[in-house]
């Protein structure tokens, strides 16, 4: 039983690298569709379920804007992002969120999680950048965003 | 080049030319008609068949007869048919590895698209050039004979024939617009058809409902043939107009979604079928 704990852990330190800021790229197309429409679809991992349940059911009022659309499109996506989510999947991006996460709490900006905020400790002017121009443009550095990777760029 | 010194081409070599043609039209058609979101996955296969296709010409070369049909070029033949075969091929193999490209990096998706439309344009003028060189040729020997080289290159042409109308008429345009005609009629018996210019005062509207969003022209700029950029997040925008993005306004499901949801967001109301229809025909007209 040991050994094989030890041969996993192994197994995980040497992979750990590679992984460390990684996470499961979304595939689903129809999510990808819909939210990759209008920013970055992002996945599911940042959030845990009920984060993504609740910005589901406020889609009429979608950071100030309506992203209203059609039931069973949502029911379809909600049920996508719920199973990828932080507190379902699990994994080390997922925890270094959670971790910051009060139980039951439903935040609903990635940006604003300190996980995030601790590695995005950077002057306005950078965030100011044309091709940033905001916080949720992953992409703009992190050019392999959109399959999950956010390794240094 | 085992087959180089043979003089004779083997009784193989044509069958192999023409399903190798097969599989290049066939490949290219299918990338052709799966160019789409919905559909990326058969157009990426498509496109490594066409890749693949190509890679594979230039292989069955070095097997084939030195002057037999897989040669590439052959005393006797046309010139132009020499070139015009090289020139299409090339094309249709930029296109596709362009297309590789993009698959990685979408900021080669324009490219990828421009190429593959020369590509487009390159294959009437193939089969043209192949109908005018054969069958001048075969009408001097044989009625029959020419009628049936000809059906390769009239198919083609027939294909063509449906194909430029799909990327320029708009059916699903039109229906979308019958829809709202049909509501419009039917809210206001007086309706008189829509108007490109109500529409333009929709579009340019100041608005004070939201100060992110005061105008439709806050994302999509004061010209909607320029693509347009999401004034939060950044993201790029197609064009809105129609002369700029043949797509718009052909998908009903998206259209109303879009509605729905800009309307609310822009103006702070629904918009009217009438509305609606005011503002397709504007950026139709633009």
């Amino acid at each position: 039983m040991r050994s094989i704990a030890m041969g996993a852990g192994l197994l995980l330190s040497l992979t750990a690298p590679a992984w460390a800021d990684r996470v499961a790229p979304l595939t689903d197309p129809v999510t990808l569709k819909a939210c990759g429409e209008c920013h970055m679809a992002f996945q599911p991992d940042f959030l845990p379920a009920r984060s993504w349940a609740r910005m589901m059911d406020s889609l009429d009022n979608h950071f100030g804007e309506s992203a209203a659309m059609a039931p069973d499109k949502v029911a379809h996506i909600r049920r996508v992002l719920e199973e990828g989510a932080a507190d379902r999947v699990g994994g080390k991006v997922a925890d270094r969120f959670l971790r910051w996460v009060a139980p039951g709490g439903t935040p609903q900006r990635i940006t604003e999680n300190p996980a995030f905020l601790r590695k995005h400790d950077f002057p306005a002017r950078e965030w100011a950048r044309a091709e940033v121009k905001t916080k949720s443009n992953c992409p703009a550095c992190h050019k392999r965003a959109e399959r999950g990777d956010y390794e240094e760029d | 080049m085992s087959g180089a010194a043979r003089a004779v081409p083997g009784r193989w070599e044509l069958p192999a030319l023409r399903l190798w043609h097969a599989a290049l039209a066939g490949g290219f058609l299918v990338a052709w008609l799966t160019a789409d979101e919905d559909t990326y996955r058969m157009h990426v296969f498509a496109g490594y068949w066409v890749l693949i296709a190509v890679a594979l010409r230039l292989g069955l070369a070095t097997v084939g007869t030195r002057q037999g049909p897989l040669a590439l070029t052959r005393p006797g033949r046309s010139r132009l048919m020499i070139w015009m075969g090289g020139v299409l091929m090339t094309m249709v193999g930029v296109a596709a590895l362009s297309g590789v490209i993009a698959d990685g990096k979408s900021a080669f998706e324009d490219v990828h698209e421009g190429l593959s439309n020369a590509a487009l344009w390159l294959i009437p003028a193939h089969a043209a050039l192949v109908a005018w060189v054969f069958q001048g040729k075969r009408l001097r020997d044989k009625v029959i004979g020419a009628a049936r080289v000809s059906a390769v290159p009239m198919l083609l042409l027939a294909g063509l024939v449906l194909a430029v109308p799909a990327q320029a008429a708009d059916p699903a345009r039109d229906a979308i617009l019958a829809g709202y005609a049909k509501a419009a009629k039917a809210a206001d018996p007086g309706f008189g058809g829509f108007s490109a210019a109500r529409g333009e005062s929709i579009y340019r509207a100041r608005n004070t409902v939201n100060a992110d969003y005061p105008s439709c022209a806050t994302c999509h700029t004061d010209d909607p043939t320029q693509p347009g950029r999401h004034a939060k997040t950044g993201r790029e925008i197609a064009p809105a107009a129609v002369s700029a993005n043949p797509k718009r306004f052909t998908d009903a499901e998206k259209v109303e979604e879009r509605f729905n949801r800009d309307c609310k967001t822009v103006l702070g109301r629904e918009c009217s079928a009438r509305d609606r229809g005011d503002f397709i025909a504007f950026l139709s007209s633009k």
